[in-house]
């Protein structure tokens, strides 16, 4: 800009100063040329009247070194001349200004002498005797005037032009000045020009719009990567070309790596087949699942493709802990497997048992034993559907069955009187303690919790064995326990004991009748009373078993 | 110009994980044959041996297109050109694998074989491997010295089996096609090895520009 207006500075100076040089030259020319055309006119009428008064002899004396006169006869001869010979020089009658001169008046005309070769200005008059005579002037003396001009004019030129380059060059950097100093940090404090003072505005404006997108745009990274950063899912957000753009900190655990990873490609972070086909999907945008084993389980990874209308611009790729759902799976893939096995073994020996009585091959005296065994193995699939009944009740949730305030020792009292006759059948002493303590919940889950237990603990017992329950109200919670001096749960099967027909002897276990759901359904009701269950066993010694009820 | 080239560097560092992982997945896969005697797990190794070809000639080519298009200079060229040698100690690695598994496809040797200290070999062949793709990856010196140096373990392995063979045969306790099997197993397995050690050089060489040999006897005034 500087430069810019430094130019025009200049040129404009320089432009005005040959303009007005040009201009004062032409009207200096012009007057010149006036003043030499006037001289020769006098210097003609004298020459004339000279001539007139004292004939040739008036050339004889004269000193003209300026003035080239010619003395031209009536008949157009020349007659005198003081440049050239004038015996060689042609007639000079069709010449304009001897014409002119001859027709009466001053005869003159401007044209380029072919005797002398140059530009000359002629002037003539009529003498009395019909001659002429004529004086001329050559133009260039006006040409050499004015060169002799140039000088001057050339070093007013020079200093010109360096007066015109310095003040240029200091006007146009004092222009330049406050838009050079101008603060756009804070535009609006700046003075100077009046012209700016939109500009500044708007730079203002776009400052201030600027800087509260910017602190919008942090505020939300920060609320993305609050949500992001305390997902248990792992969350990588990657490139179209599969470079990390950001990572969660669930996922840096998964894979093992730190913030680093950012920028770099994913294959870096794990190379496994899964990956780099999830990343082929993700290039082409399509979406994907792949099943990943990660050091800390099985993983479910997704890839979502991430489109702005038709164009890919990323994916994300969520990892997803799928350990504890493929273990309930398989836990339920058992349970059935279980179930139609527990079901079939009673069903045959019924079935083998009514086929051998059908034929009729059963002796009479053994009718009795096979009766019994039909009616024996009825019972028991009857109890296990019923367990069965119950356990599903129990998945689906408490919500139909009605929650009211129970005494849990009044409960306790009538089971222990349901089962004095297996108790007494089994040659075992059944003892309760305790106080009634008030809950809320569910009667008939907090009596089959009793049952089961007491029945347990009844059929693992030993002979002259003892069996003691005990209610008793704590602070917040009502516990109940039922102890026995029985053989005890061995402590690898301790913590399996409540899985679904997981039974510790089984061969003993179906002797007893048991279904291997009981401890089960205790575990499933006790959950849903949001209560504790706490074990202690040793083998041959005897088994506790501890519930804690909050009261609510 | 720079910025396709720099794609295609990365494009090249990305072809070279996969390959990699390639070789890993069998060697991994190889060991698991050879352990449970599986002749189908054997005949999955040739798929990745095949693969592993593929990605040696693809990498290759991409190579070359890049020395010739780009005429690289200083590391880059250190990365291209150990880039071309480490693909082929990859694709020797993939050919190992599948050896192996071809000697477990001839079905002399059965998952109740006594197979000596042929798994724990394998387990450190691999963890070799597997380190040295990774001190590619992450551009670990310090890893890629630790595989140079685990070397000696791998080959300690290969002493002792070779001679507890030995033993065997003395011995006449032993059957001698699979004692030569397993002796040739475990020479793959030792070949495996020293391939790692190769990858490793080659990353120490791409980011120093020297061989460790070289620094090593200038040290000792060799």
């Amino acid at each position: 800009m500087t430069k810019r207006i430094f130019r025009s500075i200049c040129l404009v100076a320089m432009g005005v100063f040959v303009a007005s040089a040009a201009l004062f030259l032409a009207v200096l020319y012009d007057y010149f040329g006036g003043v030499q055309r006037k001289q020769l006119q006098m210097q003609t009428k004298l020459a004339a009247q000279a001539v007139a008064n004292e004939g040739i002899s008036y050339f004889d004396g004269l000193d003209t070194a300026e003035y080239r006169i010619t003395w031209i006869g009536a008949d157009g001869e020349v007659l005198y001349d003081n440049r050239s010979d004038s015996g060689e020089m042609e007639n000079h009658l069709e010449r304009e200004e001897i014409r002119e001169a001859l027709a009466g008046d001053l005869g003159e005309s401007s044209r380029y002498s072919v005797t002398l070769m140059e530009r000359a200005l002629y002037c003539a008059k009529e003498l009395p005797d019909g001659s002429v005579i004529r004086l001329s002037v050559s133009q260039n003396t006006l040409l050499t005037l004015l060169w002799g001009m140039m000088q001057p004019i050339c070093v007013i030129v020079v200093i010109a032009v360096v007066l015109s380059l310095a003040l240029a060059s200091r006007l146009s950097r004092r222009i330049v000045k406050p838009l050079n100093e101008l603060d756009l940090e804070t535009p609006l404090s700046n003075e100077g020009y009046d012209e700016l003072s939109p500009l500044l505005h708007r730079i203002d404006s776009q400052q201030r719009q600027i800087r509260f997108q910017k602190e919008e745009l942090e505020q939300k990274q920060k609320e993305f990567d609050a949500v992001t950063e305390n997902m248990t899912e792992g969350i990588i957000l990657l490139n179209t070309k599969g470079n990390v753009l950001g990572i969660n900190r669930a996922a840096k655990q998964l894979f093992e790596t730190d913030g680093s990873c950012i920028g770099q490609h994913l294959l870096s972070v794990n190379r496994s087949t899964q990956i780099s086909d999830l990343l082929s999907s993700a290039e082409t945008g399509l979406h994907d699942e792949k099943m990943i084993d990660l050091s800390d389980g099985r993983y479910q990874l997704i890839l979502n493709p991430v489109k702005y209308g038709e164009i890919l611009s990323g994916s994300v790729l969520l990892a997803i802990n799928v350990t504890e759902k493929e273990k309930s799976e398989q836990m339920r893939r058992e349970f059935t497997a279980n179930v139609s096995h527990e079901l079939k073994t009673p069903l045959q020996t019924i079935a083998g048992s009514a086929e051998l009585l059908a034929a009729g091959i059963v002796k009479e005296e053994d009718r009795e034993e096979f009766y019994n065994r039909i009616q024996g193995e009825a019972r028991r699939m009857i109890r296990l559907v019923n367990d069965i009944i119950r356990l599903s009740r129990l998945d689906e949730g408490a919500d139909s069955m009605k929650r009211e305030k129970v005494d849990l020792f009044a409960l306790a009292e009538d089971t222990l009187q349901f089962l004095s006759v297996e108790a007494e059948n089994a040659h075992v002493v059944m003892t309760l303690d305790g106080e009634p303590a008030f809950m809320e919940g569910i009667p008939q889950l907090l009596q089959s919790i009793i049952l089961n237990l007491c029945d347990n603990a009844i059929k693992y017992n030993r002979d002259q064995g003892s069996v003691s329950v005990m209610v008793k109200k704590g602070t917040d919670e009502v516990i109940l326990s039922v102890s026995d001096t029985g053989i005890g749960i061995p402590e690898e099967h301790q913590n399996r004991i409540f899985e679904r027909f997981y039974r510790v002897d089984k061969s003993r276990s179906k002797e007893l009748g048991g279904t291997g759901l009981g401890l089960s359904i205790v575990k499933h009701a006790v959950r849903l009373h949001h209560g504790k269950i706490r074990l202690q066993s040793r083998e041959h010694v005897g088994t506790a078993i501890t519930v804690m009820f909050p009261v609510l | 110009m720079r910025s396709k080239f720099d794609q295609q560097l990365a494009l090249l560092h990305r072809e070279l994980i996969t390959m990699g992982a390639l070789c890993e997945k069998a060697i991994g896969l190889s060991a698991k044959a050879l352990d449970e005697g599986d002749q189908k797990k054997a005949g999955e190794v040739f798929d990745y041996t095949v693969q592993i070809d593929q990605k040696e000639r693809d990498i290759e080519a991409l190579c070359m297109r890049l020395l010739l298009q780009q005429q690289p200079v200083a590391k880059d060229l250190r990365v291209i050109s150990s880039a071309l040698k480490m693909v082929t100690d990859m694709e020797r690695i993939g050919d190992n694998s599948g050896d192996i598994a071809e000697i477990v496809t001839m079905g002399h040797i059965t998952a109740e074989h006594d197979k000596m200290n042929i798994r724990d070999m394998a387990l450190a062949t691999i963890k070799m491997v597997t380190d040295s793709i990774d001190a590619f990856v992450k551009n670990d010196m310090e890893l890629a010295k630790a595989v140079i140096a685990y070397d000696d373990v791998v080959d300690g392995y290969f002493n002792r089996i070779k001679t507890a063979l030995i033993e065997a045969l003395g011995d006449h306790n032993a059957d001698g096609e699979y004692a030569l099997d397993l002796l040739m197993i475990a020479k793959y397995f030792e070949r495996m090895g020293d391939h790692a050690t190769n990858i490793a050089q080659w990353v120490l060489f791409s980011i120093l520009g020297r061989h460790e040999d070289d620094e090593r006897s200038k040290e000792t005034g060799r």
